[in-house]
């Protein structure tokens, strides 16, 4: 019987089309979290997950809101020394605590990953105004009616759609979904 | 005739032994191959011994044996051994021949039947193929006492002074105006903060002196001929417009010059020097050189202050560059290296952001003799900086750039950290990822520098801008990095930036590497013979390689080198002569058609063609027993001795022990 | 005549449209033919890839496959779908395993990605495929003095594709010179705007605009311009939000290079989607002394 993966062999081999080095191969110089813009809002930088992910500690990094707080700028992998696909990674992990649905509570990414998904599956493009509900509850009363107001302007000056719209041959969109995934869930 | 071969299977210990069975194969050789001239064959718990090789001695002188086989390690290890001994006993040593059965065989299978048939059937190759095997004497060519080095810097001026000093003679050849290399540019060097100048101007001193060197500064090798202990060079000495017979190094010239250039060479671009110049007051030789690119007269026609100033009439504008041929025995390579270019990291804003400095910058920033004095102040000439970042790893240890660690720069960022609170009291932030302080004294030095209040960030800088964000950050180069110990990203306001950029070879060394025939490894420095245990030797014999163009050192490494390639020449210089393996390529010149196409294959340029004849004739001395032109050849006129066509088929045929069936479809 | 595969994306049916009007009045006037690909999906943006990595790249390859029945060069005018559509190629073109069993699924839509595609941005239109002698030709009213800040963006330049410079690009700021405006030192260029950070993460993404609206007004741009409609909309909708929280008084119009370069050709802001923004360029452009006739002001 196969020994059972690590925690960083899964998160490898949820990376499937990355070209980076593995994550084994970082030398903790930090490039990555010095270059990111959004390091200051993340509970770990990423270089710290890439250590944590090493060292095997699985439910801390789970955890954290590192990775959903990443904007895949990708500024980390292009600069990194070791070759490593930082974003891709934080994509992974993404994926993994999806698939687990193991994540930090209040997190707004997973819910809203999940609409958009189903979104797209329902019609072939993305519409607004069904995504609005994932987000716009989450950041306090004053945010609610300023996003309120954002997006009455914007339907004023005809930059949001009234209908959602629909590709032709959804049908046919549908099934090749299937092929990859079960329609009607996204874990 | 048949030979009479004796047949020796080492068990290596249980090396060998744990695998094949030694005995057996021993046993099958004795019985199989009497036929074919074994007489004696035996198997023996370590051969290489000297109780091992005594066997093989004795065999020969009582049994009168004229071929041996050993089949053992690998002969890059011991072929050496057992041909000595052979030799010993009389007998020629290119008459034995080892064949592998353990690395070919017990390292690389674990059926103990299998391996020990095809231990037999190695045997069986081993014992054809000697047969074949003739008596070779190894070549002798005189070694020529003359010594050529390349490059002034302190490995080449450290090898050049121990042959020198020994009794020989040495020609120098140095690119630039003056010997002295990097180590010229520094300041100080660490861990014992010399003044660089004061330890090495003695040395650049004797060197322009020393009656048995040969210093030819402005010049250049442009071809190299020969082989080990026969080398003719060319050599270009670049036309100085100076008559070095009668220049004294008053210095009126440069003093008169009106033309002003900036020197990107000795000043890193910082300071500026005339169109006539000595690269800094120490300079060895003293005579200037003329820059023609930037002579007015050469641009225009005019001026010549220079010649009208010169007390001794030595400026010659008609002086054209000359060559000369010298005859040397050995080289040694010693041409340094060149500075990553950090513009190719342009997230670090050198060349945008004025007060953004290299590390050869800073050095020259904060030597004595520099363009502002030894004082450390900003691009503006004027102003001391106030907090100084120096950031490690500038193009090395990564991926994107150089792979490789570049040795000395956390010693020299820790030196510039230590400069700057001497000179200015600044805050200094050194950025690293690892301090790497290996040799004597370096910890210590580190130690000092916590004492005396550097501040260390351990995260590699990921940008320095001057887009600020907040008022204490306005005007200033703002350093981003992560302080991966606290696990929090910081932009920490500085006012100047040292980017502490890696050591790179030089950007023609493939070029100047091919003049001599050694190769350059994948990050472009060049090969040893052994990275562990030969590094200053190359694959080419006679040509020796020291100081940082073999890999980044500090100077204490590369002066070790220097004397080391100096020790060795010295050895074969010592000899008279050196012998040469007689295992090279011969062409026979009735099959060969002339269509030289062995000339151009060649890697070693070892084949000369007689037009008279309309043959190739390979040169053994230079020649390196590779084997490409005996493939080659389309007429199968050139053989190799040691590898010739009826010793590999003989070989084969062993191997497949189509010898042994023969045998047996012949009555006994 | 240049002839490409036009990929508008979600964002430029309503949000982002002035973009889409300007990319085809501008491609229009160059002589060049966009051909929107029909029945397009979406292309999955980030957040397919935070649920389902193969699924994302099925999304895009039905996009590319059928892209491959009408023609050899496919252009997204958005920096998201560009880069999903650039290494989805790239991926499936390397991996034929992968390629074959998201084939299987394409079947279903009768589609073959064989991945001949070449996959551009709309900005490589304008600053590769057009020579900067031809876009110079084509101005009319060079928007001299009018001081841009090129906003690369992030997703753009990276992952790194080979053959650009992802530290220091220039083509936008030489794109701007050609039409006449003064592209300003803009260091924060290639800085990410916090993209869906703003649905997920809004304080996140507020800080990140903090930073870029900042740097743009410490520079004196009158203007950003972008080359994705996220960028667009994260700088310029949010603006107020960001004054509010950050007690900052920004102003700065955020507009399409598309836009910049149409207005610089003569063709009326009207058909280049003027008009449609919180913030109006306006006050700017009206500065801009060739500006010849009236009519050509921006009403507003």
């Amino acid at each position: 019987m196969a020994p059972k993966p690590s925690f960083g062999d899964e998160v490898a081999n949820l990376l499937h089309a990355a070209e980076g080095n593995p994550l084994r191969t970082c030398i903790q110089c930090g490039t990555c979290s010095g270059s990111c813009p959004v390091v200051k809002f993340m509970d770990q930088t990423p270089r710290r997950i890439i250590g944590m992910i090493n060292a095997g500690l699985k439910d801390e990094v789970l955890k954290t809101n590192t990775f959903w707080y990443c904007a895949s700028c990708y500024q980390c992998t292009v600069r990194c020394p070791s070759g490593i696909d930082i974003a891709e990674a934080m994509y992974a992990l993404k994926r993994y605590t999806m698939w687990k649905n193991q994540y930090k509570e209040g997190l707004i990414g997973p819910t809203f990953s999940e609409t958009f998904v189903k979104t797209i599956v329902r019609s072939g493009r993305s519409y607004e105004p069904l995504l609005a509900p994932t987000y716009i509850f989450s950041y306090g009363i004053r945010e609610f009616f300023s996003e309120a107001l954002n997006a009455t302007n914007l339907m004023l000056k005809g930059r949001i759609p009234i209908l959602p719209p629909r590709i032709k041959r959804l049908e046919n969109f549908r099934r090749m979904i299937a092929h990859i995934i079960p329609i009607g869930g996204v874990e | 005739m048949t030979e009479k071969i004796g047949v020796y299977v080492c068990h290596c210990g249980t090396n060998i032994a744990g695998i094949v069975d030694v005995e057996d194969v021993a046993k099958w050789a004795a019985e199989k191959l009497q036929r074919r001239g074994v007489v004696i064959a035996r198997d023996y718990k370590f051969m290489c011994s000297s109780l091992g090789q005594e066997l093989i001695e004795k065999d020969i002188k009582e049994l009168g044996l004229t071929r041996v086989v050993v089949a053992a390690c690998s002969p890059h290890l011991h072929e050496k051994t057992f041909r000595n001994a052979c030799k010993n006993a009389g007998l020629n040593p290119y008459l034995c021949e080892l064949v592998s059965i353990r690395e070919q065989v017990s390292w690389v299978h674990t059926d103990k039947v299998v391996a020990t048939e095809k231990s037999k059937a190695i045997v069986s190759g081993g014992v054809e193929r000697v047969i074949w095997h003739e008596p070779l004497e190894p070549l002798r060519v005189p070694i020529h006492p003359a010594t050529l080095v390349v490059g002034g810097g302190i490995a080449g001026i450290q090898a050049a002074l121990e042959i020198a000093d020994a009794g020989y003679h040495v020609y120098m050849v140095e690119r630039e105006p003056s010997i002295g290399g990097h180590m010229a540019q520094f300041d100080k060097t660490f861990p014992t903060l010399d003044c660089s100048a004061c330890i090495l101007t003695p040395k650049m001193v004797d060197v322009g002196n020393h009656p048995n060197i040969t210093l030819l500064t402005w010049a250049e090798v442009t071809n190299v001929d020969g082989y080990v202990g026969n080398f003719q060079a060319t050599i270009r000495q670049k036309a100085r417009c100076v008559n070095t017979e009668l220049c004294t190094g008053c210095g009126i010239c440069w003093e008169k010059c009106p033309k002003k250039v900036i020197d990107d060479v000795f000043e890193a671009g910082l300071g500026k020097r005339k169109a006539i110049y000595t690269p800094f007051p120490q300079a060895v030789p003293r005579y200037p050189v003329l820059d023609k690119a930037n002579c007015t007269y050469f641009l225009k026609g005019t001026c010549k202050a220079c010649e009208k100033f010169c007390p001794t009439g030595a400026i010659d504008f008609t002086q054209q560059d000359e060559f000369l041929q010298i005859d040397v025995g050995q080289i040694i390579l010693a041409t340094g290296w060149d500075l990553f270019d950090v513009r190719r990291m342009p997230q670090y804003g050198y060349g945008r952001l004025a007060n953004v400095f290299t590390s050869l910058e800073f050095e020259r920033l904060s030597n004595a003799s520099g363009p502002t004095g030894g004082k450390i102040v900003l691009r503006d000439g004027v102003t001391p900086p106030a907090s100084v970042a120096i950031v490690h790893c500038v193009g090395s240890r990564d991926k994107n750039y150089n792979p490789y660690c570049s040795s000395i720069c956390c010693m020299q960022s820790l030196k510039f950290a230590h400069l700057v609170h001497e000179r200015t009291g600044a805050e200094v932030y050194n950025c690293y990822i690892d301090i790497r302080t290996p040799s004597k004294g370096y910890e210590e030095f580190y130690q000092r520098l916590l004492e005396e209040g550097t501040h260390f960030i351990r995260g590699k800088v990921a940008e320095v801008t001057n887009a600020y964000r907040t008022p204490e950050e306005e005007g200033k180069l703002i350093v981003q990095v992560e302080d991966t110990l606290i696990g929090k990203q910081r932009r920490i306001p500085v006012d100047m930036v040292i980017l502490s950029a890696g050591l790179e070879p030089r950007h023609d060394a493939k070029e100047v590497g091919r003049l001599f025939g050694i190769s350059c490894s994948a990050d472009g420095w060049y090969i040893e013979r052994h990275p562990k245990l030969d590094p200053v030797a190359t694959m080419t014999d006679g040509v020796y390689i020291a100081g940082v163009v073999q890999g980044p050192k500090d100077i204490p490494a590369s002066v070790a080198q220097g004397a080391a390639a100096a020790a060795r020449a010295l050895g074969k210089i010592q000899q008279k002569e050196v012998a040469m393996e007689p295992i090279r390529a011969t062409i026979n010149e009735d099959k060969c058609s002339g269509c030289r196409m062995c000339n151009t294959l060649c890697p070693f340029n070892a084949i000369l063609f007689h037009e008279d004849k309309m043959v190739s004739e390979v040169n053994p001395a230079l020649c390196q027993g590779c084997g490409t032109c005996v493939a080659a050849c389309p007429a199968g006129a050139i053989s190799g001795t040691g590898f010739s066509n009826e010793q590999i088929l003989a070989q084969l045929d062993g191997l497949l022990l189509l010898n042994i069936k023969r045998l047996e479809e012949i009555p006994a | 005549m240049k002839e490409y595969v036009y990929f508008p994306g979600c964002s430029l049916e309503k949000i982002a449209i002035s973009y889409h009007l300007s990319a085809v009045e501008t491609t229009q006037k160059l002589g060049i033919k966009l051909t929107e690909l029909e029945d397009w999906n979406c292309c999955g943006a980030t957040a397919y890839f935070h649920v389902d990595e193969l699924l994302a790249y099925t999304l895009t390859a039905r996009n590319l496959a059928m892209a491959e029945k009408i023609g050899s060069e496919i252009v997204a005018p958005c920096s998201a779908c560009y880069k999903n559509m650039y290494f989805t190629n790239v991926h499936l073109n390397e991996d034929p395993d992968l390629a074959e069993h998201i084939n299987e699924a394409l079947q279903e839509d009768n589609l073959s990605f064989s991945g001949k595609m070449v996959v551009k941005h709309l900005i490589e239109v304008f600053s590769n495929d057009v020579s900067s002698e031809e876009i110079k030709s084509k101005v009319i009213y060079p928007l001299s003095g009018l001081r841009v800040a090129t906003y690369y963006g992030c997703q753009i330049l990276r992952p790194k594709k080979d053959h650009e410079d992802v530290e220091q690009p220039h083509y936008f700021e030489d794109l701007m010179s050609a039409i006449g405006a003064t592209p300003v030192d803009f260091p924060l260029k290639l800085t990410c705007c916090g993209g869906s950070l703003l649905i997920s993460s809004r304080p996140a993404a507020y800080s990140m605009i903090h930073n870029l609206l900042y740097d743009a007004q410490r520079a004196q741009a009158d203007v950003i311009a972008t080359a994705c409609p996220l960028c667009q909309v994260n700088l310029e909708c949010y603006q107020q939000q960001v004054n509010q929280e950050f007690g900052t008084h920004f102003a700065i119009p955020v507009v399409y290079f598309t836009q910049l370069i149409g207005l610089s050709m003569g063709i009326p802001p009207k058909k280049l989607g003027f008009g449609k923004e919180f913030l109006s360029p306006k006050k700017a452009i009206d500065a801009i002394k060739n500006i010849k006739s009236q009519e050509e002001v921006i009403t507003q």
